[in-house]
């Protein structure tokens, strides 16, 4: 390094304990929090606790119950970290340059080999920004605006001005850019199949899950969780609010049912019952079901009769009258998934004599099995078995128990998603930012597109346009297109969440790639391959103004606020000043814009708080509180809507609300009434080609009746990875890795290092938070693994180190390890394909897509194999000599992992009595 | 009022939202009443946790949020000399940091290993139960972080001298459970209720070739020290007896009308190998 930085850690400079409390309030997708400063350092945070000024709680009468939300909003794990994030060891200081970046007139020559090796230099602002812009200016003369390519990591920040749809957006739309389109990561399975069975592409193939939760506590019997651990997933970024929620459904006496290879977090505490069938094969075991139905003659005749479409030819099928001649019996289930004939009849049967709702779907499917090779099937004949048990029927539905709170729907607050929420729209700007640019690039194999210079696939990623949406064309370098040789990166780390990523360690390494750029708060490990580091500052340290979990009242998740107990409307003040050298994202960009000669357009005059204020002010908020007093309190809940007679006189609280039960109108024939419908739905139609149920799917039929792995009958299909596939002779676990439980994307386990105290999530070894990942007993025998070894997982495409947890909790078959690690530590610092001790499992995961037609990840279609390993000898994480600025003294505390001798000591020998 | 906190274990999902307000509020900042947590190593919200069970037919966990207990009568307070560790009259157990220092020995009093040791300042440091916050007029909240920051109502702050407080409605229709090797009853100023024993599950089928769970079977359970106890199986053929006693033999009997009468010895282990699977039990017709 050529300059040499020493720094003092911000939480070290000794705490003023007798300074003055200053209250100001944020948001993450921990939840909506109080934040307490004391002289401009953070003290603390905390949950909002109402007081009697604020709304009235509302109340579900239920099988002679009562219940109402506590008055405090809850925060998942992660919003608890926001101090130790903020002040973490991998902040970003200082804006930094490579140090063996040249800057060739003709963009060659620049050592990109060395990317994620070479050390930084510390520069100033000026001169960083200066860079950029020269090298904007030289790669616009030379290839043109589509040259740049631009993406961004999902909830790295929460506020409506600050969120990648909006600044991100108005910064790259108004320069012109090769947009990098997401795919829908988290529901694959879903949007690309269930829009095929009873449409909903709008909701990305999602159901409806208004006013569930009383609907639930009211009628519900029986929940099959399937492939869903709603304590782990918190719909979506809805805090820990439901959580209580399920405990009722306890205390009424719903039965919970889960399935899933990992006996899982929610599955362990509240499971009547456990089926983990293999991983991928989800869908034999739904069509036995399904078989077990028909045979029986328990479904409900009347409803397929009048809402399914070709009905018929799929029960021709599971009776092994179709095209394949085998019999969908729950004997041949059991040869493919692993459950035992006579369980999987026995669910089969409980399912059609209980009122059952299956936790599933948008926010019920972040388990894993909707991103299998099968994942469509999987979907689709989950929607399928629901129809044939009349959903919308009183406490029949699809809903993880995780969303569908009351709600007030006639309050409008935009979300991150809305069209009219973003500062790059109307009415939020005066000038609304577009992109001249018609190529594009698609992210899950963005490094492939670079990498060979071509790259073809279907589908637009997000496709709740239409069913059309996932069948369109795309071709990179789309005709009479530039390629793309300047990446501009903001905002969290792919290399733990996408496919076979050490392809994105190849794609920074090449020349193709003229100059990139990284603009985030932390050093991620995509951050380390930058030529220029932009650091950004957090949340805490700008202005900003959002609802907790509202995506957006007409985006794909819509009304996803009814994942908390609250609407709570935040205004995200600004607690402290920006750390270090870092600066506001806005700041950045408005630089940047400046020196590109549109710094006035970008702005339009307005600062940070002038912008917010835009969205309190095109919202139903100025009917209730003025600016000035919203910003004092800092926060807004609207009721749910009432009137003065739905209060119960003696508590107070609303009895009676606005309410409209999702999916309730299609099983009453009745035209549709939910917020956020389609104008056929008036019609009583679904969004299917033909309106109906489709059993047989029109949409596949007449758009891609050729694809082998999306065919027009939904049925399980051996894999082209798994577990009968080649590669299981070499490989013979299937690996899966479900959304997280300890991290949210990438944005938490790097930074706060509170997290890796939790056995069940990292163990510290030597400097390193080694991710845990969870080994059957049998398996850890034959491989002679102990728990709390250091094993490798590894294929053909890479090896990660991993502490090994052994456990029942997963079967034979399957190896368990969380996906979205935001740490890469590879071994060999720089190298191609280096063990990774970080625990970014994304690196074995296939790089296929799902199919010719589906441009779908499938990571948990994974076939690995597990050895005994050893930690690496050498101390932390491999990047701190390139980053003087780390804090080490951080890194360097040991802990010891506990082991559960501990909880023998504590409750070795109990007797329980009630007292 | 005595300020006192309900764990019941039975609600707790192990989310560690206390674990992490526990931290936020004490790493890096101290008070009068304690010096500052280091980041890493110390956990005055620790939550213990076990797997149950010997079998994938049937797995649960359990976690049991431990902080200290406040005792009645504290071994910390015993072995701590000059007064460095006091009982406050609302009963809260404090240490006093300054005169603590050095004092290794109030660590290893604990019998549930609750107090930890500052190297860098050579002082042993516990849970506060927040008293610094309680104690605070500015401060806006009304609880312990942890208990503030439980979604589930796993950890209830109430005042133990009012018995019509959720912490007594709760701790009335629970399982008490004292820790192990500590014999503090009556109990300190934290409860810990429905951590659980030991459990006996099993599933019933009809005859192999039939495929099919036999859901009524009767199941019949004698304890050695003479208790039944009788269950039918449910709509998966399973049984399941909790809250069994731990360490001790049982005799099973499954009965079913038509089937041979299947007699089964087992027991229960102890600690975190209490739980047993007995197994997957098939019927022979008579």
């Amino acid at each position: 390094m050529a300059e040499n930085v020493t720094t003092v850690p911000v939480n070290q400079i000794s705490p003023n304990t007798n300074g003055k409390l200053r209250i100001t309030h944020s948001v993450c997708v921990g939840g909506p929090m109080e934040v307490h400063t004391i002289d401009g350092v953070m003290r603390r945070v905390r949950p909002i606790v109402l007081t009697d000024d604020d709304a009235p709680g509302w109340v579900i009468k239920a099988r002679g119950q009562e219940f109402t939300p506590q008055r405090k909003t809850t925060m998942s794990l992660l919003g608890y970290c926001e101090k130790d994030r903020t002040y973490a060891y991998d902040r970003l200081k200082y804006p930094m340059i490579r140090e063996d970046f040249v800057e060739t007139p003709d963009g060659k020559n620049r050592n990109t080999e060395n990317r994620g090796k070479s050390g930084y230099r510390r520069a100033s602002w000026d001169e960083a920004l200066s860079l950029v812009a020269r090298e904007i200016k030289r790669l616009h003369k030379t290839y043109g605006k589509e040259t740049i390519t631009a993406c961004t990591s999902s909830h790295h920040s929460w506020g409506l001005s600050g969120y990648k749809i909006s600044l991100f957006n108005r910064f790259f739309s108004m320069m012109g850019y090769t947009r990098v389109i997401d795919n829908p990561d988290s529901w694959e399975g879903f949007t690309w199949g269930t829009p095929h069975t009873y449409g909903y592409y709008w909701r990305l193939g999602g159901p409806e899950p208004f006013d569930m939760l009383e609907m639930a506590l009211q009628n519900t019997e029986t929940i099959i969780m399937w492939s869903h651990d709603p304590d782990t997933t918190r719909g979506g970024y809805s805090a820990q609010e439901s959580a209580l929620w399920r405990w009722w459904m306890k205390d009424v006496g719903i039965k919970f049912i889960f399935i899933d290879p990992m006996n899982n977090f929610s599955s362990v505490k509240m499971a009547d019952k456990w089926y983990g069938p293999r991983m991928g094969t989800d869908a034999a075991f739904l069509e036995a079901i399904a078989y077990t139905w028909v045979t029986e003659g328990t479904y409900d005749k009347e409803y397929v009769a009048q809402h399914g479409h070709r009905f018929k030819e799929w029960e021709a099928h599971l009776l092994g009258l179709g095209p394949d001649g085998t019999a969908k019996t729950p004997k041949w289930a059991e040869g493919i998934c692993g459950i035992k004939a006579a369980d999987i009849k026995a669910l089969a049967r409980l399912w059609a004599s209980d009122v059952t709702i299956a936790g599933s779907g948008m926010r019920g499917g972040f388990g894993g099995a909707c991103r299998t090779v099968g994942g469509t099937d999987y979907a689709r004949l989950i929607v399928s078995l629901l129809g044939m048990q009349g959903m919308g029927k009183p406490g029949r539905n699809m809903w993880g128990g995780s969303c569908g709170a009351p709600m007030n729907y006639n309050f409008w607050f935009g979300g991150y998603s809305d069209p009219l929420s973003s500062i790059a729209k109307a009415p939020i700007c005066d000038h609304p930012a577009v992109n001249t640019v018609e190529q594009v690039l698609y992210r899950p194999n963005m490094p492939d597109a670079i990498l060979d210079g071509h790259y073809e696939w279907y589908g637009e990623g997000f496709c709740g346009g239409g069913l059309d949406f996932e069948f369109t064309r795309h071709i990179y370098p789309q005709p009479g297109y530039n390629k793309v040789h300047c990446f501009w990166r903001y905002g969290g780390s792919f290399i733990g969440t996408m496919l076979d990523t050490n392809k994105w360690v190849r794609m920074y390494k090449s020349p193709e790639l003229e100059f990139v750029i990284n603009q985030d708060i932390y050093f991620t490990p995509e951050t380390r391959h930058a030529d220029v580091i932009l650091p950004a500052c957090t949340n805490l340290e700008r202005v900003d103004i959002g609802e907790v979990g509202n995506s957006g009242n007409g985006g794909y998740c819509s009304h996803s606020q009814t994942g908390n107990s609250w609407q709570v409307i935040v205004f995200q003040d600004k607690a402290i000043e920006p750390l270090w050298d870092s600066r506001s994202d806005f700041w950045i960009f408005s630089q940047v814009a400046a020196r590109l000669g549109w710094g006035e357009e970008f702005t339009e005059g307005r600062n940070e708080e002038q912008w917010a204020k835009r969205f309190w002010q095109f919202s139903d908020l100025p009917k209730h509180m003025s600016w000035e007093e919203f910003k004092k309190k800092g926060y807004y809940i609207p009721p749910v809507s009432y009137k003065p007679e739905d209060r119960d006189p003696k508590t107070g609280l609303i009895e009676n609300w606005d309410r409209w039960p999702g999916f309730q109108w299609f099983a009453e024939n009745r035209p549709c009434d939910t917020p956020n419908h389609q104008i056929f739905q008036e019609e009583h139609k679904l969004g299917t080609l033909s309106g109906k149920w489709e059993f047989v799917s029109e949409s596949m039929l007449y758009w891609a009746p050729d694809d082998e792995i999306r065919t027009p009958i939904a049925h399980y299909k051996d894999a082209w990875e798994g577990h009968k596939s080649l590669s299981a002779d070499k490989y013979p676990y299937g690996m899966i890795s479900p959304h997280p439980r300890f991290d949210y994307h990438t944005h938490y386990n790097l930074h706060a290092v509170w997290l890796w105290e939790i056995p069940e999530n990292r163990h510290y070894i030597n400097g390193n938070p080694y991710l845990v990942c969870r080994i059957n007993p049998v398996v850890a025998a034959q491989k002679g693994i102990k728990d709390g070894d250091i094993v490798r997982l590894f294929n053909d495409r890479g090896s990660v180190l991993c502490a090994a947890r052994v456990t029942r909790r997963v079967n034979k078959e399957t190896i368990h390890a969380y996906t979205s690690s935001g740490i890469y530590n590879p071994i060999e610092y720089g190298e191609r394909e280096s063990w990774d001790k970080g625990g970014s499992v994304n690196l074995l995961v296939p790089g296929r897509l799902m199919g010719e037609y589906i441009p779908a990840m499938v990571p948990n279609s994974c076939n690995i194999d597990v050895e005994l390993a050893e930690a690496d000898p050498n101390f932390g994480q491999g990047f701190e000599h390139i980053l003087d600025a780390v804090d080490k003294q951080q890194l360097e505390t040991q802990r010891p992992i506990r082991t559960s001798a501990e909880a023998d000591l504590l409750f070795g020998e109990k007797e329980a009595k009630i007292s | 009022m005595r300020p006192g906190m309900l764990v019941d274990a039975g609600r707790c999902m192990a989310c560690y939202a206390c674990f992490m307000a526990c931290k936020d509020e004490h790493c890096g900042w101290g008070s009068a009443l304690t010096k500052p947590q280091p980041e890493m190593g110390q956990y005055w919200m620790n939550i213990v946790e076990w797997e149950r069970g010997d079998s994938e037919r049937r797995i649960k966990t359990a976690s049991v949020p431990t902080l200290c207990e406040h005792c009645e009568n504290p071994w910390c307070m015993a072995a701590a000399k000059d007064g460095a560790v006091y009982k406050r009259p609302d009963g809260i157990v404090i240490i006093d940091p300054e005169k603590a220092v050095g004092q290794r020995q109030i660590v290893d009093a604990c019998p549930i290993h609750a107090i930890y040791w500052n190297e860098a300042l050579q002082l042993p440091q516990k849970c506060t139960l927040c008293a610094e916050l309680l104690d605070d007029p500015e401060y806006p909240g009304k609880e312990p972080r942890c208990s503030e920051a439980c979604p589930n109502q796993a950890l209830i702050f109430g005042d133990l001298d009012d018995p019509d407080n959720l912490l007594h409605q709760r701790m009335a229709i629970r399982h008490y459970t004292p820790l192990t090797g500590f014999p503090t009853d009556p109990h300190g100023n934290v409860i810990h209720v429905d951590v659980p024993t030991a459990f006996l599950f099993g599933t019933v089928y009809y005859p192999e070739e039939e495929e099919e769970v036999c859901i009524g079977a009767h199941v019949k359970m004698v304890c050695e020290d003479g208790t039944v106890y009788e269950q039918d199986t449910n709509w998966a053929g399973d049984y399941e007896f909790e809250w069994l006693p731990e360490g001790k033999k049982f005799h099973i009997t499954i009965t079913k009308d038509g089937y041979k009468p299947i007699e089964i010895d087992t027991e229960t282990g102890t600690g975190t190998h209490a739980d047993h699977v007995v197994g997957m039990h098939y019927l022979e017709e008579v």
